[in-house]
């Protein structure tokens, strides 16, 4: 029973850093539909530039933790400005093409740095004592995680909910032309979603960065990791994206803890959430929260 | 009005037959055969390095992959971001021919095209699967039963026995007309073989390009409920786009385990999978040309930035990694700009030239 | 202009250099690895070593009067590209080849063959000498190195059979030494595999540690690589099981091949590694001795950073190097040319009398026809207060596997 609970939390733990990792994927398909596929390099950047501020300028862990995600809110921010302003209007395609490109430039950028080729971990700041749940242990750093999602979805749904900007931005992925019609500036909500999204990746790049260690490898894997989980969800709903991603941790917990050395099957952790993914999507082939399209001839 | 063939300023076609010609003009037609000589007999008059053949070898691969792409995510709009998987599906079809039969089996070695159509099949009909969901997916939802193929292909081969677990499967040397290929002619004479499929299956799209079937396809990535009011079936028409790209896919697979003599689970991964996108949206989506344009363009750029990555480490300190980042940075760079400016890839371009000279003196 | 005209200059200095010592010759001495991408983090600094060792040789005359000049390629991991980079190694006649990753030496060990051409990889999986002659591995390959630590584990484990678990890459490069392993415990080595355990990219392994706790597991051997370690032995320390001693009741003691050790497992997790094994058969910096002497030497001659310098695989690459000059040099003092035939023929000859001590090893590097595992002799090095050091003497494990 333990076990159970244990696999229960952490997949739940594990869930939630998912949804995390997720969410700045789905804001900027929400905005723009557009695939980020160097999410995942954004992620590692956001870990980096905490390691940089916390060991070679000595600021705070803490401190540099909010300080990496206020920078990669503004690099975000820049890129979309220099690299993707111009491809406004022009086909999708091209501009998930770019974030290809733009993958290749952020490796190159972080191969300059020595955080491309070597390990490194953030300084012990969480107490070494785990937290105990109905008999099942979590880590601090893990509970942290959690609450800074928990914080950041919640902020976002108001943003998104309240705001005015927040409204405009729902708007703009609801209907582009019709949006700029009624004056609501379509750049400016584009680079906010790519600020926000680098904000919320650099939340996530911290707290994996904490967990595996600092190896860009591992890092940047996770933008390849949350791809089902942004799916699942549906791609345009942030809501989705944290139920999906709790799904998707709790399916790869029990699937390492009751399938794997069984039956002779090993790793179907990585493998599982993909056929489950091809299953559901036949029958619910939005995803489990995404816009239903209404199509026209 | 007879219009001269040879040379025509603007398009005078007097019937739907005239426009659906292979060539526009009889340049058209000169030049491309031409090309095609030139092609086949540069070889004979320049001396060849293994390493450049090499290069030309696998640009002239991906050709033929990217043709298979260029089906699906170009002419019917379905985002693939498995095709590598597909390859690898080809490639594995011909490994296991050599793991059953032994690598230097006859049928192997001495009926390779058998094989590698063999192959083409076997690609065929897991595009066909994998493009069921089609029938109910649609746009990004659908690229990712894509990428659910390649993840759990990727899966499957390494953890079974059957596939060697990823390591690679060994392929014995093919015979010619002159014997056994050996090590010095091995990549001529596959410069000389994989040629020959990207210029059939060059022709080979074109021409389906002018049929019903081609047709078909466009009209479902335009607008599939259009193209259901107008008789066609946009499931079907999916289905079989997925099965024509498996198909080309497959025979690239074959021939890059020919070629490399072997096939392990490295050259078939997800990173494979953008980059071969990577080349169709680079050459241009829904063009044919961009299928060549493109393999050509990214395995090129990747070669120019590995050298200006060496040429670079001759004179840049060595104690800091500007020399092996440039790489990455230039590559990613170069595609980038290029596509700030130019989003509809080098076919584009082409366009422009052939329409410049077609027009000329006329501004274009 | 002013730039052409220095090229033309110091090209003709060059070629009148070049005819008045008309004698030296140039040999070439080529690489393919990872610099960037995968594994980026072992490959990098085994290029410097390359590097490093082959300007130091220079600087040293280890030649006499020829020089050495080394090709360097990143292959970002991708063996179509180590494939690519070999033919023009070839082209440029090299007369041995450094290969790097598992994938590409298992893939390219045909055109070894047929080119009759040595090659030592950073790989050291076992497969890679199956049907194979030209492969020659520097250290004992991952099967040995498990073996190795197995033998510890039985050697050393107090009272009864010692359960042990293994966690390992998914991938063949992870599986090999499994059976391996599996196969030394049919020939009688005591001790009980409970599980298998292949890692995927998890954040969080709580729920495996409890699953071998719960059966009894004491010790788990690792061969995977750095990453998937750190966050094993973090969990595991937050969960308090990690033994504080060698095999402690009640908890468990972590084991590693290779490539999960080394100061990049410190840097990932600092205080979880305490009390971490490992085996590898290179010095490390953190126990001195002439070779890290040289090592040090070296990397501060080239102006490597203290990262780079005490890393072990800057030692792996300084080591195949060391091996690949030393067969150059001794195919000369031999009076013999220089080419792939000699040189294979002096890594044949490598043993008896004529095994090499490159002094950055456990011992000394010994190949014959049928021996191409170099470095025999394995050391086992244990994590205290943040370095390793070395536990007991280096040695040849019992229940070793030949291919």
């Amino acid at each position: 029973m333990t076990y159970f609970i244990q696999l229960l939390i952490s997949g739940l733990v594990v869930g939630s850093i998912y949804a995390l990792s997720a969410l700045g994927f789905v804001l900027i398909y929400k905005s723009s539909r557009v695939l980020n596929i160097a999410h995942g390099q954004i992620i590692a950047s956001g870990a980096f530039i905490a390691y940089a501020l916390t060991v070679y300028a000595g600021v705070p862990l803490v401190i540099s933790f909010f300080l990496s995600m206020a920078i990669t809110f503004f690099l975000s921010m820049a890129v979309e400005r220099v690299f993707l302003r111009r491809l406004i209007g022009e086909p999708i395609i091209s501009v998930i093409m770019v974030t290809i490109g733009l993958m290749s430039i952020i490796d190159g950028v972080i191969y300059l740095t020595p955080f491309g080729s070597t390990n490194m971990s953030f300084p012990k700041f969480f107490p070494p004592e785990p937290l105990n749940l109905l008999g099942a242990t979590v880590s601090w750093t893990q509970v942290v995680g959690v609450i800074l999602t928990a914080i950041i979805i919640a902020a976002l749904s108001w943003f998104f909910k309240n705001s005015t900007l927040g409204i405009s931005m729902r708007a703009v992925s609801d209907d582009q032309l019709a949006s700029m019609s009624i004056g609501i500036s379509v750049p400016k909500v584009f680079g906010l979603a790519w600020a926000l999204a680098g904000l919320t990746a650099a939340a996530a790049g911290g707290i994996i960065g904490n967990i595996t260690g600092l190896n860009f490898d591992t890092l940047h894997a996770f933008g390849i990791i949350v791809f089902p989980v942004v799916i699942l969800g549906g791609l345009d709903s942030i809501g989705g994206a944290v139920v999906a991603g709790i799904i998707m941790g709790l399916i790869q917990q029990f699937a390492a803890g009751y399938l794997d050395g069984n039956w002779g099957l090993q790793g179907t952790a990585e493998v599982l959430p993909y056929i489950i993914l091809l299953i559901l999507l036949l029958f619910k082939p939005h995803g489990l929260f995404g816009t239903h399209e209404i199509e026209r001839v | 009005m007879a219009t001269n063939r040879w040379l025509a300023t603007g398009n005078f076609f007097t019937s739907y037959k005239e426009e659906q010609r292979i060539f526009l003009t009889n340049i058209d037609r000169l030049c491309l055969w031409l090309l095609i000589a030139a092609l086949y007999a540069w070889p004979f008059f320049v001396e060849t390095s293994n390493k450049g053949m090499l290069v030309l070898d696998n640009i002239l691969i991906a050709m033929v992959a990217i043709l298979g792409l260029n089906l699906v995510t170009g002419f019917a709009g379905l985002i693939s971001i498995g095709h590598a998987a597909f390859v690898g599906v080809g490639a594995y079809t011909t490994a296991l021919i050599a793991s059953g039969l032994g690598t230097d089996h006859v049928f192997l070695t001495h009926a390779w095209p058998v094989v590698i159509v063999l192959s083409g099949m076997v690609g065929a009909i897991f595009g066909g699967i994998v493009g069921l969901p089609a029938l109910r997916l649609k746009h990004l939802y659908l690229a990712i039963a894509t990428l659910s193929f390649q993840m759990i292909f990727q899966w499957v081969i390494n953890f079974s026995k059957l596939f060697n677990q990823g390591q690679t499967m060994s392929v014995g040397r093919v015979f010619w007309l002159t014997g056994k290929v050996g090590r010095k002619d091995h990549y001529l004479f596959w410069y000389f073989a994989v040629l020959t499929i990207v210029v059939i299956s060059g022709f080979l799209v074109r021409n389906l390009l002018r049929t019903r079937y081609g047709r078909c396809l466009v009209a479902v990535r335009d607008n599939d409920r259009a193209a259901d009011a107008m008789g066609m079936h946009p499931g079907f028409t999916k289905v079989y786009a997925f099965a024509l790209a498996g198909f080309f896919a497959g025979i690239a697979g074959s021939l890059h385990c020919y070629l490399y003599r072997g096939a392990g689970i490295e050259s078939f991964t997800l990173h494979q999978s953008i980059s071969y996108l990577a080349m169709a949206i680079v050459g241009g989506l829904g063009t044919l040309s961009g299928s060549f344009f493109g393999p050509a363009a990214i395995r090129l750029l990747d070669l120019g930035v590995e050298n200006l990555s060496s040429w670079s480490s001759t004179f840049l300190p060595s104690t800091m990694n500007i020399a092996t980042a440039l790489r990455p940075l230039t590559f990613g760079l170069v595609i980038v700009l290029f596509l700030m400016f130019e989003p509809r890839g080098i076919a584009n371009w082409w366009r422009i030239i052939k329409s410049y000279f077609k027009l000329w003196p006329f501004k274009y | 202009m002013r730039k052409m005209l220095m090229v033309t200059t110091i090209g003709l200095m060059a070629a009148c250099f070049a005819v008045t010592t008309a004698q030296a010759e140039t040999y070439k001495l080529a690489i393919s690895l990872a610099i960037t991408g995968p594994t980026s983090d072992a490959g990098a600094p085994y290029a410097k070593g390359v590097e490093d060792y082959v300007k130091y040789a220079n600087d040293e005359k280890i030649l006499g009067d020829d020089e050495i000049e080394v090709l360097i390629r990143d292959d970002q991991y991708k063996t179509d590209v180590t494939k690519r980079n070999f033919e023009e190694f070839l082209d440029e006649g090299i007369p041995i080849y450094l290969n790097y990753s598992t994938g590409s030496t298992l893939a390219l060990k045909k055109d070894f063959e047929e080119e009759k051409i040595a090659t030592i990889p950073a790989s050291f999986h076992a497969g890679n000498l199956v049907d194979s002659n030209y492969i020659f591995l520097p250290i004992q390959s991952y099967s040995n190195q498990v073996i190795a630590l197995s033998e510890y584990v039985v050697n050393n484990n107090k009272g009864g059979v010692p359960k042990v678990a293994m966690f390992i890459h998914p991938s063949a490069f992870g599986r090999g030494p499994v059976e391996d392993t599996k196969g030394a415990v049919e020939a009688g080595l005591k001790m009980d595999i409970i599980e298998v355990v292949e890692h995927g990219k998890d954040l969080d392994t709580t729920a495996t540690l409890q699953r071998l706790m719960s059966k009894g597991v004491q010790y788990i051997i690792c061969h995977t690589v750095q990453s998937p370690v750190a966050v094993l032995l973090k969990d595991a320390e937050r969960l308090g099981i990690i033994a504080s001693s060698f095999g402690e009741e009640g908890k468990i003691t972590f084991l590693g091949a290779h490539y999960t050790g080394g100061n990049d497992l410190i840097d990932l997790a600092p205080t979880a590694s305490a009390n971490f094994y490992w085996t590898t058969g290179y010095t490390l910096t953190s126990e001195p001795g002439p070779g890290t002497d040289l090592q040090l030497m070296i990397a501060k001659k080239y102006g490597r950073d203290d990262k780079t310098a005490n890393s072990h695989n800057y030692t792996n690459g300084m080591m195949v190097t060391q091996v690949a000059i030393e067969t150059m040099r001794r195919a000369k003092a031999h009076g013999k040319e220089i080419n792939k035939a000699t040189l294979y023929d002096e890594l044949n000859a490598m043993n008896g009398d004529n095994a090499y001590d490159p002094l950055t090893t456990t011992g000394p590097v010994t190949f014959s026809k049928d021996d191409h595992e170099g470095v025999d002799k394995l050391q086992i090095y244990r994590v205290t207060d943040g370095v390793f050091k070395s536990v007991g003497e280096p040695f040849i494990p019992k229940y070793a596997v030949k291919k």
